[in-house]
């Protein structure tokens, strides 16, 4: 118990060395606001958000104020995405897709205020309920991860990209699989961490010092977006709704269960590594289904519905920090670009973070969920009107943006170049339906991955037995073999067979 | 199209992405050979052993990725893949979807590698928005066509003419771009009768990047693309002499 005190306790120093600083509210207010135009905006992500802030703040501005930035437009952005749901039918982010479901039946019933008034404050339990799950965990996790050295750090980055690859696939998961190996392969580029041996440079001296993150994460996930949201779409018809937006409190109480519940699931799928809020909030939603007594009017406009999902993919946010802290291998792909962002200000996230920038984080995160809160409630007509922008008019800028973040980072026309392949190549991933979260994933942890393999072989000289003479190494190769044989055929075929059986 | 067919094309672009992926696994394999595994001798200086060496996990990469590249040609032939990868109906793409591709390939293209190093950033960043704004809106190809040519034009002489990089800091690319963007921007505004946000685009088009740019190099003091471009060596000059000082004495 005294470890929750304590936790707390760091949690309120921190809180108040961020209120008392007049420019946490320039930032967070700014951040916030942005993040939830650009989720409001179909078309544009909360990766993206995060991504372009990356380039933008991360290595100009101190940490703090950058992780003000960069939270504030997480958590907007992911809130934010459910505007078009409910008026337009649009999710604007892949984290709100189950949100149109019974957002937008909801609205067309002129229940539009209802149904934006309780997804704001869903939103906001939410996202704190995921953040005191990052609180209280990562001081367990800490201690644990007190333990994990070279093979369970290889390990663990093995588990996060094949995980990531398995549950991000739209179609065969072997793409999955494939998408984690080429950013795996992407992250071998430049000198080797261990003996300085140049590997796939070509003789470019730019390449020798491998691939940058910011520029890959552009291009990865802005370039196709781009590229995609140029065409004629028709304009979507605003449901208009005249309902107030600020939630009774009998209402709130009444859903507070399923708030509750869908909470817990959304912290825990987002602790999943690699797992996006998309699929929290899918998962919530299909197990509110299951377990309601009015799971059959899910779809047809139910708030129940509708707040499973949000307030999943909001508590995510919490979840996705866990992994991204404790264990240094990103929760979701927004994660992943904040890790780009830890990186560029020499902050390695795993075992060695300093305990105090987890506990700013959390304080962060409050703050940000608090402000996104307010603004839901008392600025959504604004956010609203943001809806009209079609979106030929601002992915230009967004375009803009990018170009002149990726090179403010790295400061070289090479990065350019770089971004500008690497979203060639994200968008004809996209086309063939190639999850782009598992590369990312793959860039960020290759390096990783690389040096503590080898370590953990250089150190046993060669012995593979290293890999399962320790408890933890032993359960994470467990994981992994079991992940991938879970995914064959014959493993598929023989479960099918059991529970033909046993049924 | 209904799943079924959806599907064919997905099977038929995995056809195409597993052979490129088969040979891109054996190309890097290859080349993997040329980095050192059995503690090789470079230069007179042993290398470290198999367990160590850098080759080893690229090697366990490309590997990996050859034997997932197969398995997925396996399936996409077992799906008929292979009897429709030479269909124009296998491969799934429209001519008006390749065309727009295209042209946004090569306005993008035209814009980082020929416009972004040697042309002013405001100037063609405005280009690039006024392209792609009235290029892309409503769907019409002619438009797209436009937008890629407009792009394309001072993107080659700047490339072609400005190539070595101890001449991107020549401006006949930046005089080129505004010429184009003016009369350009002029050609829209005549397509624009009735329409408010065409009418936006040139406001649209200078402020947006302006204002980056000048956030990113006064505000965040970052390193901005071609420091000596036509408008924004004037704006810094200004602001180093002219504004700075106010608040610096």
């Amino acid at each position: 118990m005294d470890f929750i005190f304590m936790q707390l306790a760091g949690f309120g120093g921190a809180m108040v060395d961020l209120v008392v600083d007049p420019l946490t509210y320039v930032y967070l207010i700014s951040s916030v606001f942005l993040g939830i135009a650009f989720g409001a905006l179909p078309g544009l992500t909360a990766t993206l958000a995060v991504t372009i802030l990356t380039g933008f703040f991360s290595n100009k501005i101190p940490l703090d104020y950058s992780l003000i930035a960069l939270l504030g437009a997480y958590v907007g952005a992911i809130y934010g995405g459910s505007y078009p749901s409910i008026l337009l039918n649009i999710p604007g982010t892949a984290a709100s897709a189950a949100t149109a479901m019974d957002g937008y039946p909801l609205a067309k019933a002129g229940r539009g205020g209802e149904a934006l008034g309780l997804t704001t404050t869903a939103s906001f339990i939410g996202t704190v309920i995921g953040t005191f799950a990052l609180l209280i965990f990562v001081w367990v996790l800490l201690l644990v991860s007190k333990n994990i050295a070279s093979p369970e750090k290889a390990l663990l980055a093995l588990f996060g990209i094949l995980l990531s690859g398995t549950l991000m696939s739209e179609d065969l998961v072997i793409k999955g699989w494939i998408a984690g190996l080429v950013g795996l392969a992407m992250a071998m580029v430049g000198l080797d961490p261990l003996l300085s041996e140049p590997r796939y440079t070509f003789g470019w001296s730019y390449l020798m010092s491998g691939f940058q993150v910011v520029p890959v994460l552009m291009g990865a996930f802005a370039v196709p977006q781009i590229i995609e949201g140029l065409r004629h779409v028709q304009a979507g018809q605003l449901t208009e709704f005249s309902d107030r937006i600020i939630p009774r409190m009998s209402a709130i109480k009444k859903y507070l269960p399923t708030i509750g519940r869908s909470g817990l699931i959304g912290t825990g799928v987002g602790a999943l590594p690699g797992v996006g809020e998309d699929v929290a909030g899918w998962v919530s939603y299909g197990v509110g289904k299951t377990v309601s007594k009015n799971g059959k009017k899910f779809g047809k406009g139910s708030l129940e519905g509708l707040l499973s999902s949000e307030t999943a993919n909001n508590a995510c946010i919490g979840g996705a920090l866990i992994p991204l802290l404790v264990l240094g291998i990103p929760g979701s792909p927004p994660a992943a670009a904040l890790m780009g962002a830890f990186k560029i200000n020499n902050v390695i996230p795993g075992p060695t973070i300093d305990p105090e920038i987890i506990l700013r984080v959390v304080a962060i995160l409050v703050l940000a969920s608090l402000t996104m809160f307010i603004m839901g409630l008392f600025t959504a007509r604004i956010f609203i009107k943001i809806l009209r922008i079609p979106q030929t008019v601002f992915l230009p800028i967004v375009m803009v943006l990018t170009t002149i973040g990726s090179f403010s980072v790295g400061g070289g026309i090479n990065d350019l170049y770089l971004m500008l392949g690497v979203g060639f190549v994200a968008y004809f991933m996209n086309l063939l339906k190639y999850p782009i979260a598992p590369l990312v994933i793959g860039v960020i942890l290759g390096g990783l991955f690389d040096e503590t393999f080898r370590r953990s072989l250089l150190i046993s000289d060669g012995d593979m037995s290293v890999f399962i003479s320790r408890p933890g190494a032993a359960i994470l190769v467990t994981l992994n073999v079991a992940l991938i044989l879970s995914q064959l055929p014959a493993t598929k075929r023989t479960f099918k067979w059991m529970k033909g059986r046993l049924v | 199209m209904n799943d079924e067919e959806d599907l064919a094309v997905l099977r038929t672009r995995d056809f195409w992405s597993a052979i490129a992926l088969l040979l891109g696994s054996i190309f890097f394999l290859w080349k993997t050979s040329s980095i050192p595994l059995f503690g090789e001798n470079r230069a007179g200086v042993s290398g470290a052993d198999w367990y160590n060496s850098a080759a080893l996990v690229p090697l366990g990469i490309f590997g990996g990725m050859f034997i997932l590249a197969a398995c997925l040609l396996i399936i996409s032939i077992r799906a008929g893949g292979a009897s429709t990868a030479l269909s124009k109906v296998g491969i799934g793409w429209s001519g008006p979807e390749a065309l727009r591709f295209t042209t946004i390939i090569v306005v993008l293209a035209g814009y980082i590698i020929g416009l972004v190093p040697r042309v002013d950033f405001i100037l063609c960043s405005a280009l690039l928005i006024t392209a792609l704004i009235f290029g892309y809106r409503g769907g019409h190809a002619p438009r797209m066509v436009l937008a890629a040519i407009s792009v394309s034009i001072p993107a080659c002489f700047a490339f072609f003419v400005n190539l070595p990089r101890e001449k991107w800091n020549a401006t006949n690319d930046d005089w080129l771009t505004l010429a184009v963007w003016a009369v350009f921007t002029l050609f829209v505004l005549t397509q624009s009768k009735n329409d408010r946000t065409t009418k936006l685009i040139p406001v649209l088009s200078v402020l947006a990047p302006t204002i980056l740019v000048c956030a990113m190099a006064f505000g965040f003091r970052q390193n901005v693309p071609n420091r000596g471009g036509l408008i924004f060596s004037q704006i810094e000059y200004q602001y180093y002499v002219t504004i700075k000082p106010l608040w610096s004495r």
